[in-house]
Order: structure tokens, then C-alpha cells, then sequence
């Protein structure tokens, strides 16, 4: 997807083929690799959400608590915000990244960092109070699939949590390099990707199992 | 192309809608089928903008074929729930029990 400068070829010094092998472009070859990983990430939660979907009957709580019963969406709308201010914060420090700025790449990763793990403290904390009510993955297949599917996006978060780490000491130690860049458009698109996974999250098992 | 106002403004649109949605929900606004269908609505909004916004899904010659590989997995993600959705609902139909409260 490299293209050639062209103007006018004369006929008789034209070259026809391109016998020389002028490399392909690194960074947007990785990028549209990892964002085809991230749409198997998507089919990872597409398998979580059928099976949350089949679960979620009223047979499926075996007569015990249900998510009318221990959703609170005021909280979990506090978690929204951390989430996407997070989203935010590391959007800010990629345009940084485009000004070349190192100092606002690094505030904006520090940002994105410190919110997200904000989320995860809010998660955490609700899991925990779940289970002090007695409501764990134990407690019937409705609540098993409810907290699977919010705690595998809580793992994720978990895990571009330390990505972030990662990026922050390899941007201080080498700069603006072509695998760092390319590090960072990646974590990117993962990032964002789990604000749009969260609002399906959000809605669909959160607030549809507070309305049922 | 990532630009400060198109990560803020897929930001600000998704936060109100979530924020529309709680409201709407929390404050019992509605009948319930209703409520479903208008919180469904603000997630399918949602998520259109942030996809445009925030993962640049878009039909410019930079961001193509990231747009190809999303519509093509689309089908996929519908299949996956839809049919598992689908072929539950009608076992749970032909194989449970009457139970009372069952809808």
C-alpha cells in the first residue's frame, strides 16, 4: 500500500517492474493485525454475552438473587465515567504523541492509568460487597455468567493496566521509536476498544438486569 | 486521524447517553419494554460514535481496512448470540418444566 511517485515516466527509461523490494509500511501492518486480534477479542465477549444471554431467564437464578436485585446503576455509572475519562486521557496523550511531545505522551498514559485504576478499585470493591451478601459465581448460573462477563472485561482493563506500565518505562528509556509508536497506536485501539465493549456491558447486562 | 476533538467528542456523546440511559432506568421513567427499547438505542448510538471517534472506523484510504475487517466480523458477532440465543430459548421451550413466575 506504498506508493510510488510517478510523474510523466518517459517510455523509453520507465521502469515497469519494481525489481527492488522498498519495505512495507511496519507500523500500519501491525496495527491492522492487532486490530483483527481485537475483533477476536469481540468474538471472545460475543461467546460471553450468548452464554450471559441464555442464563439470564428467570429459571436461571434458581429462585435466588437476581441483577434487579444487586445492580446499583448510579455506581456503575461512577465506573462509566472512569472508564471513558480514562479513554480520554489516553486519546490526549496520542495527539500529544503527534506534537511529538513526550511530556504530554507520559501525562496522558499517567491519566489513563490512575482512572483505570480507579474502575478496577470500583469494580473490586462492588465484587466484594456481592459476595459479603453471599452473591458469587456459586450462587447460580444467572450470577455466574453476570460476574464472569463483567470481571473478564475487569481483567482486561487489568492487563492494559500493566501494558500502560510498560509503555510508560519503555517511552522514558527509548523514546520514539518505530516499535514503540507502534506500541502505543496498539494499546490504543485496545483501550478504546474497552469503552465500546463496557457500554455493551453496561447496558445490556447492567442496566437490561436492573429493568428485569 | 486521531485528533483531540474527535476523541472528545466521542467521549462527550457516549457519557451522556450512558448518562440518559441511568437516568431513565434508575428513575423508573417508563414501562420496562419501553425502557429496553430507548437504553438500546443509546448504546447503538453510543457505540456507532465511538467506533467513528475513537477507533477511526472510517472509509478514508488511511483506516479502510480496519472498517473491512469489523463489517466482516459483524455477521459473526450477530451469529454467535443470536443463534445461541435463539437455540436456547427454544430448548428451555420444549424441555423445562411449567415453573410458577415463569414468563
Amino acid at each position: 500500500m506504498s506508493g510510488h511517485a510517478s510523474n510523466n515516466p518517459d517510455p523509453k527509461t520507465a521502469v515497469l517492474w519494481d525489481t527492488e523490494y522498498h519495505g512495507h509500511d511496519v507500523i500500519s501492518t501491525r496495527s491492522l493485525g492487532f486490530f483483527m486480534y481485537l475483533l477476536s477479542d469481540g468474538m471472545l465477549f460475543a461467546t460471553l454475552f450468548a452464554a450471559y444471554g441464555v442464563l439470564s431467564y428467570q429459571h436461571s437464578y434458581f429462585g435466588g438473587p437476581t441483577p434487579a436485585d444487586f445492580v446499583k446503576p448510579w455506581y456503575t455509572f461512577s465506573q462509566t465515567i472512569a472508564l471513558f475519562l480514562s479513554v480520554l486521557a489516553y486519546g490526549m496523550g496520542m495527539t500529544a504523541l503527534k506534537r511529538r511531545s513526550r511530556g504530554g505522551l507520559i501525562n496522558g498514559l499517567l491519566g489513563a492509568f490512575v482512572l483505570g485504576a480507579l474502575f478496577l478499585v470500583l469494580d473490586v470493591h462492588d465484587v466484594m460487597d456481592l459476595a459479603s451478601h453471599g452473591i458469587t459465581v456459586a450462587t447460580s448460573g444467572g450470577t455466574s455468567a453476570f460476574i464472569i462477563l463483567t470481571q473478564v472485561h475487569a481483567a482486561h482493563i487489568f492487563f492494559g493496566l500493566l501494558w500502560i506500565l510498560v509503555m510508560i518505562y519503555q517511552v522514558l528509556r527509548l523514546g520514539f521509536t518505530t516499535d514503540t509508536v507502534g506500541r502505543l497506536l496498539s494499546l490504543r485501539m485496545f483501550w478504546h476498544f474497552q469503552a465500546v465493549i463496557w457500554v455493551f456491558v453496561y447496558i445490556f447486562v447492567y442496566l437490561w438486569g436492573y429493568m428485569s | 486521524m486521531s485528533s483531540g476533538r474527535g476523541y472528545f467528542s466521542g467521549f462527550l456523546i457516549s457519557t451522556l447517553l450512558m448518562l440518559i440511559a441511568t437516568f431513565l432506568v434508575s428513575s423508573h421513567a417508563a414501562p420496562p419494554f419501553g425502557l429496553l427499547l430507548v437504553i438500546t438505542v443509546c448504546a447503538g448510538i453510543s457505540i456507532i460514535a465511538q467506533i467513528y471517534f475513537l477507533l477511526h472506523i472510517d472509509i478514508s484510504e488511511h483506516n479502510i481496512w480496519n472498517t473491512v475487517s469489523l463489517v466482516a466480523f459483524i455477521p459473526l458477532f450477530v451469529l454467535t448470540i443470536g443463534l445461541t440465543w435463539w437455540m436456547f430459548s427454544q430448548l428451555y421451550l420444549r424441555t423445562m418444566p411449567p415453573m410458577p413466575g415463569m414468563h
